[in-house]
């Protein structure tokens, strides 16, 4: 398995987001988490890399376990380690607004790969090509279109050579006519072999590029199935009231 | 007038000392500012505490009370400062506590998003701070900084207490020499007003270019 969590929950303050979640993701595998917002889809996400601290159970990635009951320093040391196998996107993209387009893209490459510049700048560009804005390298995040520096942030998050991509809603945060130029990347990606974990709300990608659906509601994995089968006839009441309340717009 | 001119070296070597002063000030102030804003933000319970405790106490009383303080309170304890010293060692832990807040406002301005994409690269807490959250906080900074360096620059007048022949010290001492109080005093004012707006002047153009950068 690339990714496996064992009986993972979190809380923040007294509720409980996530209540003992077992989730496992093979190598190659694209999973869609779908759910109504609040169901704890994201909270899953950035507990699989470390950005949520977990309040129970454990999370391995690529043969990187990391357990809540773990002394701190080797739970940080984990989730290191894990987030360089580990690439994440974020719905506010996240750039570093000081770094140009290629900084963005080569700045761990330079500071926790510690690759000459010269180095990290051809890896950078040939990113950079790879999701089509090699002519942008230069520019800064301010001067790009939100679907530009969400693409700018995928090619960040490759430069690490992840054997995992983590999707926090990535085109949530886009004008409707820029979701198209980030979900082709993304397509791209999966054709490519990624393994990728997908918290979106675009039904359409998820039928056509996911192999699996996790539907969540109220912090618990409610179903998981093959999408087709998943949107045709969903075994769940709460899934189905979910997918009627979505045809409904 | 005349006075001003024959005894302009004389106020110009106080003027030399009020920037000296100024600027060393400023230099450890930074230090001890950013170590300070640190411990504030990512320090255990004691470290957090303590520094709090720092900044009240220094931000609580004069400036005036702590050189006093430094200079002839710590000869009881047997630390004996020069008055160079103890004015570089007063202002630079009262400048300091000023700057951590700065700073610390600074750091605390740049949207989390930005610390979480760090990491997200596998980047360590050190890491983060040092490429990409110091650099946008600098930009932040910078104003309130510059806003600091200037009140420090006036602040120095202070010292004249504790001996330092700084600007205003210079000033006194020819009065007592010539009787005559207006055209030294005149004369200084002048002189804190041309460094203060010459000072602002540079600090625009940095500001200016550092907004220009991205």
């Amino acid at each position: 398995m690339m990714i496996q969590t064992n009986g993972l929950s979190k809380s923040f303050g007294g509720t409980e987001v996530l209540k003992t979640i077992d989730l496992q993701v093979a190598a190659k595998e694209i999973v869609v988490l779908l759910g109504p917002s609040g169901s704890g889809k994201s909270t899953l996400l950035r507990c699989l890399n470390g950005l949520e601290e977990l309040s129970g159970g454990s999370v391995e990635v690529n043969g990187v376990r990391v357990a809540s009951d773990m002394p701190a320093r080797k739970k940080s040391a984990g989730f290191r380690e894990i987030r360089r196998n580990a690439g994440m996107v974020f719905q506010q993209f996240n750039l570093y607004p000081h770094k140009t387009a290629l900084g963005n893209v080569i700045e761990s490459l330079l500071t926790v790969k510690k690759l000459p510049r010269a180095e990290a700048e051809r890896i950078g560009y040939r990113l950079l090509e790879r999701v089509g804005l090699a002519a942008k390298k230069d520019e800064y995040p301010s001067r790009l279109s939100g679907g530009q520096q969400q693409r700018v942030a995928i090619a960040r998050a490759l430069a690490m050579e992840p054997s995992v991509m983590l999707f926090d809603e990535p085109t949530s945060a886009l004008d409707p006519e820029l979701v198209g130029e980030v979900l082709e990347v993304m397509r791209q990606l999966a054709q490519e072999g990624m393994t990728m974990v997908v918290v979106t709300h675009e039904m359409k990608f998820a039928r056509q590029v996911a192999n699996r659906v996790v539907f969540m509601d109220g912090g618990i994995i409610v179903e998981e199935q093959e999408p087709e089968s998943f949107f045709r006839s969903p075994e769940s009441d709460r899934a189905r009231k979910f997918l009627n309340q979505l045809s409904e717009h | 007038m005349n006075l001003l001119w024959d005894n302009g070296l004389f106020l110009l070597k106080g003027a030399y000392y009020t920037l000296l002063i100024t600027v060393v000030a400023m230099f450890f102030g930074l230090l001890i500012g950013i170590v300070v804003a640190l411990a504030r933000l990512k320090g255990n319970l004691p470290v957090r505490w303590l520094a709090r405790a720092y900044v009240s106490v220094v931000r609580g009383t004069p400036a005036f009370v702590q050189i006093l303080i430094v200079y002839y309170g710590l000869v009881d304890y047997g630390i004996t400062l020069g008055p160079l010293t103890a004015a570089y060692v007063a202002l630079s832990i009262n400048v300091g506590a000023y700057l951590s807040e700065t700073f610390r406002g600074a750091i605390l301005a740049i949207p989390k998003g930005q610390t979480e994409a760090a990491y997200a690269t596998g980047m360590t807490p050190w890491q983060a701070l040092r490429r990409i959250i110091f650099p946008q906080a600098a930009r932040v900074a910078i104003a309130p900084m510059g806003n600091t360096f200037i009140g420090m620059l006036k602040e120095t007048s202070l010292v004249s207490v504790i001996t330092v022949t700084e600007l205003l010290r210079s000033a006194q001492l020819l009065v007592a020499q010539y009787y005559v109080y207006m055209p030294f005093y005149l004369g200084v004012a002048a002189m804190y007003w041309v460094m203060s707006t010459l000072f602002s002047a540079i600090l625009e153009a940095i500001e200016k270019r550092l907004s220009k950068v991205y």
